[in-house]
């Protein structure tokens, strides 16, 4: 009776794996990504047209929130249960590379017939390797240039953007306008990533970078920055607003030029009841060095995975869809062999020319395992000076005493 | 073994039970995550042994290495002023409160019930709420504040260094406003008459009553209310987030929101855990004094 009873239970646990698998066996990825949270993205669509297509690979994908991404990965890596397949913001990956966390694909890469290493921006690739080393691969990618309200200049009697920050103040000044509550200028200087994204491209273009922090050049645009908020050139309220808020003003007409990125421009053909443009971020001095910030995603394959050959070619079919990626999420691909399709939309594909050109200058943050603290100092930094506690200068040594400890 | 089992069900045995059950609860989840949290103040923590327990030991250099970040200082003014100034606009606004529907004016325990809706709402909705409306430039406190002729230009709340951390107490004391006069009306309800009517029979003017009778009446209830709301101040997260993620330049960081910034914005787990004890010693400093202060209470 015992007997027959295991008997029993093995058959029904035999019938139910039988059942659950067909003829081939097959391989399980689990592939982490923040789309599909609010609305479809690269990773969930393509995953599922590439489980499809595969009757060998199953893939379980699971959108995580923006701000847990991180979190989550790390706790489930410390716990033995990460994904195969997981996609970072480009400042969060080294702290996974530099840790061997990442699988090294280099040797995957050069084998490759569908990825091809030298196409891709050097800013990207910078922020997926580590010591030499390829751990992922750049996902999509954008940066920051500054728009602005064409209406407006001409009102002010002015026809061109501005090239350096001397001349964006002296523009603000003259496109201010507070009876009609319109400010010069809007830009996010939050106690957050969005404060570093876009103050750190100031201190690269100054000659610095996130090791040095403590330059003339970004002292000086920092005093600039001041002046505008003093002055009520900008409102105080860039101290706490993110990018897409502080952008809203300007769609709305109440300031006259906004530093943002590509990510804006399907809200702003819309919202924008104006004639506008974008153009490179400014420079310190006329023809100065450019920088501007690099943003975007990446991809990398987790260094546990047990499927590395399966995980690898769902990266293959990722990056052989990137010609999709712009027409069907508004993402940039992080490949200069890919031309962007014209949309028809004037306004659009002038925006998309500048910052195709914009890229080029785009840098990372860091790469570095301690990002994050680094990225703290300078927003903290950033926001002292501006609210005048302490002097530029100042403000930007204590940052400086405080990266040191951490590169040293 | 018959008796043991009788004994569970009705004697020693369950009076054990039942204190057992609840020791074991205490200890699982509260016991072990603050042993937890203590050991890793005193350890190496990297996302190599986030799941171990047993990690490299280093002695105070995190409490060393906190004291010394330039933000520790600024950090634990700014944790006094929110926890003092919310705990005091919390009690006194709310103690008027209750001393005004205890008035038994008709209406009052309806009106006195609609103030709880700001209790149940969700920190992050009072949060999103009042960052509409201490906004600087289109903020409906200002247009009030400026139709009122009180101020000329507008104060931008979130993002002036004198006002950060004002704008979130201000949030968070109407947060707490309805909790603090909730228990203060129990207090007060369960006043008996009867002193009030004696003691203006005795010629004592509404001054006088307050102060000899509702005060030393209500010492308990205060006790307990300053200390829940110390404790309810402490862990306050929801509106930092919510209204000026501590900026600008940490002027309304607290040690709570610092301690969550480190541990999962920073990923220094093992700092986030020091400042973690850190504040644990202050709350258990203020409820020493809390049981000290009503040991000796003669209770009513």
């Amino acid at each position: 009776m015992q007997l027959s009873k295991r008997g029993l239970l093995a058959s029904l646990a035999i019938g139910a794996l039988v059942a659950a698998t067909p003829a081939q066996a097959q391989v399980t990825l689990k592939v982490w990504s923040i789309d599909g949270v609010d609305r479809p993205g690269i990773a969930d669509v393509y995953a599922k047209e590439f489980d499809d297509a595969n009757e060998d690979v199953v893939i379980e994908y699971r959108a995580v929130p923006f701000d847990e991404i991180v979190n989550e990965t790390l706790r489930a890596f410390a716990t033995g249960n990460a994904p195969d397949i997981v996609s970072f913001d480009n400042p969060d990956f080294a702290l996974f590379s530099s840790r061997g966390a990442m699988l090294d694909i280099t040797d995957r890469v050069a084998n490759s017939e569908i990825v091809s290493k030298a196409e891709y921006f050097e800013g990207p690739l910078n922020s997926v390797t580590w010591e030499g080393k390829l751990y992922g691969l750049p996902k999509y990618t954008d940066t920051i240039g500054i728009f602005y309200n064409k209406d407006l200049f001409a009102a002010a009697g002015l026809t061109e953007p501005p090239t350096t920050w001397e001349q964006v103040a002296d523009y603000a000044e003259k496109l201010t306008d507070p009876a009609n509550n319109v400010y010069g200028i809007t830009f996010s200087a939050r106690a957050g990533e969005e404060g570093t994204f876009q103050f750190l491209p100031i201190i690269q273009m100054s000659g610095g970078g996130a090791d040095k922090v403590n330059t003339e050049g970004a002292a000086k645009v920092l005093d600039i920055w001041k002046g505008l908020i003093d002055n009520g050139y900008a409102s105080r309220d860039v101290l706490s607003l993110g990018q897409w808020d502080s952008t809203g003003v300007f769609n709305s007409g109440n300031a006259a030029m906004a530093i943002s990125g590509p990510w804006e421009i399907d809200r702003m053909v819309e919202d924008a009841q104006f004639d506008w443009g974008v153009a490179l971020l400014p420079t310190i001095e006329e023809g100065d060095e450019r920088s501007s910030a690099l943003g975007g995603f990446n991809w990398g394959i987790m260094a546990n995975t047990a499927h590395p050959d399966e995980a690898f070619r769902l990266l293959e079919y990722y990056v052989s869809q990137e010609d999709r990626i712009f027409t069907e999420f508004g993402n940039l691909p992080a490949r200069g062999d890919i031309a962007l399709p014209v949309t028809g939309i004037e306004k659009k594909d002038a925006a998309l020319t500048v910052f195709q050109e914009q890229l080029q200058y785009a840098q990372p943050r860091g790469p570095h395992p301690e990002w994050q603290k680094i990225s703290k100092a300078i927003y903290d930094a950033e926001q002292q000076a501006l609210t005048g506690q302490m002097s530029s200068m100042d403000a930007l040594n204590q940052a400086q005493t405080t990266i040191d400890g951490i590169f040293n | 073994m018959s008796r043991f089992f009788s004994g569970l069900r009705d004697g020693v045995g369950f009076d054990i039970l039942l204190v057992g059950a609840a020791l074991l609860f205490l200890l699982a989840l509260a016991g072990a995550p603050l042993v937890y949290n203590v050991l890793m103040s005193f350890q190496q923590v990297d996302m190599f042994t986030l799941g171990a327990l047993f990690r490299p030991f280093v002695g105070v250099d995190n409490y060393v290495a906190v004291v010394q970040q330039p933000e520790f200082w600024l950090v634990t003014r700014n944790t006094l002023v929110f926890v003092f100034g919310s705990m005091a606009g919390q009690f006194v606004l709310g103690f008027a409160l209750a001393l005004f529907f205890a008035q038994n004016f008709p209406g009052a325990s309806t009106i006195r019930g609609l103030f709880l809706v700001s209790w149940v709402m969700p920190g992050l909705v009072v949060g999103g709420i009042w960052s509409f409306i201490l906004a600087g430039d289109y903020g409906v406190l200002n247009v009030i504040l400026k139709a009122l002729g009180i101020i000329d230009a507008n104060v931008f709340w979130k993002s002036d260094p004198n006002f950060s951390i004002w704008a979130v107490i201000i949030a968070n004391i109407w947060l707490g406003l309805a909790f603090n006069m909730l228990l203060l009306s129990v207090g007060l309800a369960a006043i008996s008459r009867d002193l009030y009517e004696a003691a203006e029979l005795d010629g004592a003017n509404a001054f006088q009553r307050f102060w000899t009778i509702t005060m030393p009446m209500m010492r308990p209830t205060i006790g307990a209310v300053l200390s829940l709301g110390l404790i309810g101040t402490l862990q306050q997260f929801d509106l930092f987030p919510a209204l000026t993620e501590g900026g600008p330049a940490n002027t309304s960081n607290v040690a709570g929101y610092w301690s969550w910034q480190l541990s999962f914005q920073l990923y220094d787990f093992a700092k986030g855990a020091t400042v973690s004890v850190m504040m644990f010693l202050l709350v258990l400093v203020a409820s020493v004094v809390y049981v000290r202060s009503t040991r000796h209470e003669v209770r009513g």
